[in-house]
């Protein structure tokens, strides 16, 4: 036993892991998750789409287009009478009243051929209410496109819906911060105090997730003042969402300090005589980061399912506002959704901005486990 | 550290010591004596209030009863009644190793910020001592320069626990408390972290609290025996006396749980049956 051997044979796939830092050991493990990927890329997109909804949307949200009421989505095309364009195009609609039914009935007239004109000019428009243009990424050359089709005002549902993603997809961000703000501050005090003010903590987090969220969302949100700016009312259904949600959140913060705090690695910074301070800053709060961006992620979905389910019933946001769960209050009778199923489009969209949220949410939380070497070793 | 004590002297008296949780009494009136240069084992089944008794002496946990005191370059001083910032000078002298070589480092330093850690909190303030010193621990440990600037993923179960070791040692302790040090190891990777915990103390005098559910191992590294039931004491005494005359029909309960070694297979490189086992 006396003689010392030498040092251990290396861990297999150790060349390949000497060399990277957690950061990027987190990054090769969410990118084995395929779909996690690909809801990133799908987020990023409807966030870009967002950001730049007045330029994409080739009308504002409130032009009427009188020629087409209730218009069925127009497919782009590149093949006309006489062959292939390379500039695509769209053939207006023709309109007649079905005499028996009285409804509009729209059947594209070959000889109205609009071509896709690329950043050309259109409607008026204020980007980020700063810099004023009349730019739009497309617009259809002396007729109209309704990718998504038109409503009943003759609104083009495709620009209402990118309209509608800033509204939507911001509150979901924005409720989120707040929640994370209340969460960590409620849920880091209880975990690191504990006794007295972790009970209470606890308590009350208790009695408010025993609280029936819906009649509760109704109620408060009824109570918002009709007066009030179409502004503050975004701010006041984002801090009705977010009072209601935090305490998930701060519940999953103190259960992550806690475990944290009685993690070895941080049992030894404080037997080397680390004050709170570095404990907190240096062991803690870096292991803690990821899960809680998770944890966030997570919640994003809560927040936009909740101004849907709000706007949706009348008392949430409200138009001239436009959000999605506004957009789908035209889709409330089965008549719409039978005569015009493409008013139900803002809600594809909140499924896909929700279900991708989530995939992400899944890719994140196993990215953030810093035990797993993401099948390298 | 301890040069120029007497060998022999005594470093650390514990007297008492009880810890509740709740109603259970993980540790219940634990006396103990541990000289310099020694190697106490603390042995028990699980549950017993091994991982208690060793955190309650180090402060990790503070105790509910008892006195802890400890015999440092300035004298006896009373562990158990020193806040957490009078405790911090005394945290030089006092080290822990842990069970698991994998939760025990952060996953998000690197070996340099590992190692120099310690130093830096102690207030060594030039980055090029702290370096040198780093790098000498990291060779006592026998691993390379070059692990510095990787992370713990980057290493096997037996290099993290020498990473771990080496971060125990930075500060040059007199005690060292090992909790289960060795037991989340493969049976060879073992052999080599015990050998290389009994060289550290030899070249560093360091003296060892010696926590472990492998009799062999504990028979093997250690000068006398603790054994704990139920967070007592239930007999304490040399290593010989022990295992060779237990007392207590505990004793003899834990000591029939070795498993009798198979003549047929050699046990290396930690061999049992050197240990008369
Ligand atoms: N933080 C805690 N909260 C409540 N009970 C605890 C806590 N830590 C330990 N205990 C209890 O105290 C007793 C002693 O536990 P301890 O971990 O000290 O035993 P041990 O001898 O180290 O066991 P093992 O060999 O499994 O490590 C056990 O009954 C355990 O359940
Ligand atoms: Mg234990």
């Amino acid at each position: 036993m006396s003689d010392a051997t030498a040092a251990p044979p290396p861990a297999r796939g150790e060349a390949l892991l000497a060399t990277v830092t957690p950061r990027q050991l987190a990054w090769r493990r969410f990118k084995r998750h395929r779909l996690a990927l690909v809801s990133a890329v799908v987020l990023g997109v409807l966030y870009l789409l967002a950001l730049f909804c007045e330029l994409v949307a080739p009308y504002s949200p409130q032009t009427r287009n009188v020629a087409a009421i209730n218009a069925p989505p127009m497919g782009i095309r590149f093949f006309h009478t006489d062959g292939f364009h390379l500039r695509p195009f769209v053939y207006g609609y023709d309109m007649r009243v079905n005499p028996d039914t009285w409804m509009r009935e729209y059947t594209p007239n070959v000889g109205k051929r609009y071509p896709l004109r690329f950043f050309a000019s259109g409607d008026e428009h204020t980007l980020w209410n700063l810099l004023p243009s009349t730019r739009h990424l497309f617009v259809a050359e002396g007729g109209y496109i309704h990718l998504f089709g038109t409503d009943q005002l003759g609104r083009d549902v495709f620009s209402r819906i990118l309209y509608g993603a800033r509204v939507s997809l911001s509150i979901g961000v924005a409720g989120v911060v707040l929640t994370f703000v209340l969460g960590i501050l409620f849920g880091g005090v209880a975990g690191y105090l504990g006794g007295i003010t972790d009970r209470a903590v606890q308590w009350f987090i208790a009695v408010l997730l025993a609280l029936p969220t819906l009649p509760l969302w109704m109620a408060l949100s009824a109570a918002l003042p009709v007066s009030w700016s179409p502004l503050a009312v975004y701010f006041g259904v984002t801090v009705i969402l977010s009072l209601l949600g935090w305490p998930y959140l701060a519940r999953q913060v103190r259960g992550r300090f806690l475990a944290l705090r009685q993690e070895d690695f941080v049992i030894a910074g404080r037997l080397l005589g680390a004050g709170r301070m570095r404990v907190i800053l240096r062991h803690m709060l870096p292991n803690f980061m990821s899960h809680t961006i998770t944890a966030a992620t997570l919640a994003v979905p809560f927040m936009i399912l909740g101004e849907t389910a709000l706007s949706f019933l009348g008392i949430g946001l409200r138009p001239p506002v436009v959000s999605w769960g506004v957009l789908m209050q035209q889709a409330q009778n089965w008549q719409v959704i039978v005569m015009t199923p493409w008013l139900l489009l803002p809600g594809l969209f909140v499924i896909i901005a929700v279900t991708a949220f989530n995939l992400l949410g899944d890719g994140l939380r196993d990215a953030a486990d810093p035990y797993n070497t993401g099948g390298l070793e | 550290m301890n040069e120029g004590a007497p060998a022999g002297a005594e470093l650390l008296e514990v007297r008492g010591l009880s810890k509740f949780f709740g109603d259970v009494a993980a540790v219940e009136r634990v006396s103990l004596d541990l000289a310099r240069a020694e190697t106490l084992g603390v042995v028990g089944e699980s549950g017993s209030g091994k991982t208690t008794l060793a955190r309650c002496i180090l402060r990790a946990i503070d105790p509910d009863a008892g006195s802890v005191r400890f015999n440092s370059a300035n004298g006896w001083t009373s562990l158990h009644s020193l806040k957490e910032k009078e405790l911090v000078p005394l945290r030089r002298e006092m080290q822990m190793i842990f069970q698991d070589p994998f939760s025990s480092l952060n996953p998000r330093m690197t070996v340099q910020q590992i190692l120099e850690e310690p130093l830096l909190i102690h207030g060594e303030r030039k980055r090029g001592k702290r370096v040198a010193a780093v790098r000498e621990m990291l060779s006592r440990v026998q691993l390379g320069a070059d692990a510095l600037t990787r992370y713990p993923h980057a290493f096997s179960g037996g290099q993290r626990q020498r990473i771990g070791i080496a971060r125990a040692l930075m500060l040059r302790p007199s005690l060292v408390v090992c909790d289960e040090s060795v037991s989340a190891l493969d049976v060879s990777v073992q052999a080599q972290i015990i050998n290389l915990l009994e060289d550290l103390q030899a070249e560093l005098g360091l003296t060892y609290l010696f926590v472990a559910h492998d009799l062999a191992v504990v028979r093997h590294i250690c000068d006398r025996v603790l054994v704990m039931h139920r967070g007592r004491v239930v007999e304490t005494g040399t290593v010989e006396d022990v295992f060779e005359r237990p007392r207590q029909d505990y004793t003899r309960l834990l000591l029939s749980a070795i498993p009798s070694p198979d003549p047929d297979v050699p046990l290396k490189p930690l061999d049992r049956a050197t240990l008369n086992l």
